[in-house]
């Protein structure tokens, strides 16, 4: 089993903070590591990565080679886009949806959102509005390690584990919010793998779920199989691209009537 | 023995410390300030408590260290590449002096420049120096080769190089620790000719230098990594040295079992086991991180062709930047993989560089500054310095127009005003300042030298990652009243935007008035606030 992520974003979104969780509950669940990460200079607001390895064997190289990845996990999503040449055909890309504009050329969000929404696997969520719900601003990277956890090859107990160590001297109140955090966007991560493998139509998922607020467990079947059925409608990929646009978050019950009005 | 996940530069700080340390010195510098940031976390735990207070440059920092070493004890010296160029007169001649206590100098390269402004190779150093350099490919060896270092620099008596580059510096892996040895006792060195490098001394001590390279040759041609696989008289071959085999196993993977492979870990060069390898192969791959160093003298600058070299000299890898697992495919003509495609990935696609953070003094002060410059015409110039205000030079600001290393804006400004330039402008901060700018500043002073220094003082080293500054506030007033510049002349300015127009008129003020002047530009960084916090804590903790 080899295992490589690119985890990304904007210098200061917490994207080591995510790849030290990642690190520690891999190497406790047996695996061999390598995590190279950026610091310094780009971290002044710059683009900023960490590669993470896992491997049952001995890894060599610290670098991830191209078209390697079987993830791109990003805190911003025109970040998600910088590093897709070491994404495998087959890879995910997981990511917020909140855009950080703090360049003046930052691409038009619609055509950004356009591009984004036609990769094939996709999660896609509003780590802002969970991380809110879950009552810790901060916590955009961890809803999106928490939507990333179902397709990693590390156990969720293992990762929630070593959240906790990372928040542990912030107090019992951070952690559970980082915990919730967490299991919001694995809720939102797993909904995604759902309706995407049920074949719901990937453009319409991802305009869909960034809108959805989760709750800090899974979706059960039956809401999903509801789910599903009215996303497999001809015209479903209207309401969503209406659902996207009003940026108005709603539960799954109120969205999936607003899908059905 | 324990188990750890560690980036390679923690990996040499507990190599070091479980290697009997006694103290540690740096200059805060990417990829090289997790090694001390690490040692400063367990100094306190140590027995005795190591000593980890930030030194005021590298040369300082390796001074210090070559200290203990005389007293007997074991020192480590951190730093990135450049910070060695500052060290360079100590690190020369210590290696005549030689080691008493244990003395290594952990630096770390930056191949392809990630955080630097060059990307030199460390290897020459210790070539040039005449003394071991140890050379780790991975965490574990990173914490194994900072223990052996000491023992090496204890066992011949000299100092001995670590060269880390950034991808192993700045990677974790899991680290195996094995038990700690005891520090050293206080036992100082006994003659006082060894480290009195007056001519009729020196002489001796370079002759001592030159007669423990038998040695230290014996040491590498004997070493477990420089490890020499021959496979056959008509394979080719392939010298690979340090992180670079990393890189060369993911990209080769099972074809390198039709290589002779020598891989190099330890230096001075192995030449036995290289001449085994060049008599053995059809043709020989240099593949090494950094400059050719191996390669010209394996090549003789690539006059030797018999069997015929590739490496970086003849244009079979890149001259310049990192090598990775696809640069080398490419290199031995492999394919590289195919990514997922994405249909207008391009277009919605730009580039993000590092920027200075929101409410950050120095946009203030760099406003004023353009300001204050704005109807001088087009021609002025600002000579600026290392830190995060050199992002001044981008835009919106694009406010500077020089940085060369740390502390050559004022000596610069100096030159410029004696070429005629004026006004001769330049800014750096409190942190470079100290590091190097005190001594320019001194010249100015002497001469009343017609530049204006805008010292943009934020308490703080804030771009490597906020570590103690050794002045700030009234104390860099003081210094460089000390230095000799009037007091008048030197004037302290608020950089928020509330004081634009003030700050504006005294900048024009003083660029008015022939002769030095000294600005002072401060306001404590504010993504380091809690830490700026700290520090002033300790400070008064602690009085000088």
């Amino acid at each position: 089993m080899n295992y490589d992520l690119v985890i990304c974003g904007v210098g200061g979104q917490g994207v080591l903070s995510i790849a030290w969780v990642i690190d520690h509950a891999a190497v406790e669940a047996g695996f061999q590591l390598k995590q190279p990460e950026v610091h310094g200079m780009a971290q002044r607001g710059g683009a900023v990565s960490a590669f993470v390895r896992i491997s049952d064997a001995p890894i060599a190289s610290d670098l991830i080679p191209d078209a390697a990845a079987s993830m791109v996990l990003s805190v911003e999503p025109m970040e998600s886009l910088r590093y897709v040449k070491m994404l495998r055909p087959d890879g995910w890309i997981v990511t917020d949806v909140t855009p950080l504009k703090n360049v003046a050329t930052y691409p038009d969000t619609a055509k950004l959102f356009d591009v984004l929404f036609s990769v094939p696997r996709l999660i896609a969520v509003d780590a802002g509005a969970l991380a809110h719900k879950a009552g810790t601003v901060k916590a955009h990277n961890v809803v999106m390690l928490g939507a990333a956890a179902s397709l990693l090859p590390v156990p969720a107990a293992l990762i929630e584990k070593h959240l906790r160590a990372l928040f542990a001297d912030k107090g019992e109140r951070i952690v559970a919010a980082n915990i919730d955090a967490f299991r919001m966007g694995d809720a939102a991560g797993r909904f995604t793998a759902a309706l995407v493998a049920g074949g719901a139509p990937q453009g319409v998922v991802a305009r869909v779920v960034p809108r959805l607020v989760f709750e800090p467990r899974t979706v059960p079947a039956s809401v999903t199989a509801a789910w599903l059925e009215r996303l497999r409608a001809p015209d479903a990929n209207v309401a969503a691209a209406r659902i996207f646009a009003s940026t108005e978050t709603l539960t799954l019950d109120a969205c999936l009537t607003a899908l059905s009005g | 023995m324990s188990e750890r996940i560690l980036l390679g530069d923690e990996a040499v700080a507990l190599g070091a410390i479980d290697a009997g340390i006694s103290a540690a010195y740096a200059y805060p510098g990417t990829p090289s300030t997790e090694i001390f940031e690490t040692i400063r976390r367990h100094a306190a735990s140590a027995s005795p408590p190591i000593r980890g207070l930030w030194s005021t440059n590298e040369k300082v920092a390796l001074e210090e260290g070559v200290g203990v070493s005389y007293a007997g004890k074991r020192a480590l010296v951190s730093m990135k590449h450049v910070g060695l160029n500052v060290a360079a007169d100590p690190f020369m001649n210590v290696a005549l002096a030689g080691a008493h206590g244990g003395l290594v100098l952990a630096v770390a390269d930056d191949p392809s420049m990630h955080s630097s402004q060059n990307e030199q190779d460390s290897r020459f150093f210790a070539d040039f120096a005449q003394v071991p350099c140890l050379e780790p490919a991975d965490q574990q060896e990173c914490y194994a080769f900072t223990r052996e270092a000491f023992d090496l620099s204890e066992k011949l008596q000299v100092p001995v190089l670590l060269r880390l580059v950034t991808r192993l510096a700045h990677s974790r892996a899991r680290v195996t620790l094995s038990p700690p040895r005891a520090q050293n006792e206080a036992r100082y060195v006994a003659d006082p000719s060894t480290y009195t490098l007056i001519p009729s001394n020196a002489k001796r001590a370079y002759g001592r230098l030159l007669d423990k390279q038998a040695a230290l040759v014996d040491y590498a041609e004997r070493h477990p990594a420089n490890a020499l696989t021959l496979r056959g008289e008509t394979c080719p071959g392939i010298l690979v040295s340090g992180v670079a085999w990393n890189y060369l196993q993911e990209a080769l993977g099972p074809r390198l079992e039709q290589y002779n492979v020598l891989r190099i870990g330890v230096y001075p060069l192995p030449v036995q086991k290289i001449r085994q390898l060049l008599d053995a192969s059809t043709e020989v791959w240099l593949v090494e991180e950094g400059y050719p160093f191996i390669e010209r003298y394996v090549s003789a600058l690539g006059l030797m062709r018999e069997p015929p070299i590739k490496g970086k000299l003849t244009g079979h890898l890149p001259r310049s930047g990192e090598l990775t697992p696809d640069v080398l495919r490419r290199s031995f003509g492999l394919p590289v993989g195919e990514s997922l495609q994405i249909p207008g990935l391009d277009d919605v696609l730009v580039g993000r560089p590092p920027r200075l953070c929101e409410a950050c003094p120095h946009d203030d002060a760099y406003i004023a500054i353009k300001e204050a410059i704005a109807d001088m015409g087009n021609d002025v110039r600002v000579m600026g310095d290392i830190g995060c205000y050199a992002l001044g030079y981008l835009k919106p600001h694009q406010a500077i127009h020089s940085c060369l290393c740390m502390g050559a804006s004022i000596g610069m400004a100096i030159g410029a005003a004696h070429a005629g330039m004026n006004p001769a402008l330049c800014v750096i901060g409190d942190s470079t300042f100290t590091h190097s700018g005190m001594a320019p500043l001194l010249d100015a002073a002497r001469e009343n030298t017609n530049i204006k220094v805008f010292i943009l003082d934020n308490s703080i080293v804030a771009m490597t990652g906020g570590q103690p500054t050794m002045a700030t506030d009234e104390q860099v007033v003081d210094l460089v009243a000390g230095l000799g510049v009037p007091r008048e002349r030197i004037r302290v300015v608020s950089p928020v935007p509330q004081k634009k127009a003030e700050n504006v008129r005294i900048i024009r003020d003083e660029i008015a008035r022939p002769g030095l002047a000294v600005i002072i530009a401060r306001r404590a960084c504010v993504t380091y606030a809690k830490v700026i916090k700290e520090h002033r804590r300790e400070r008064k903790a602690t009085p000088a």
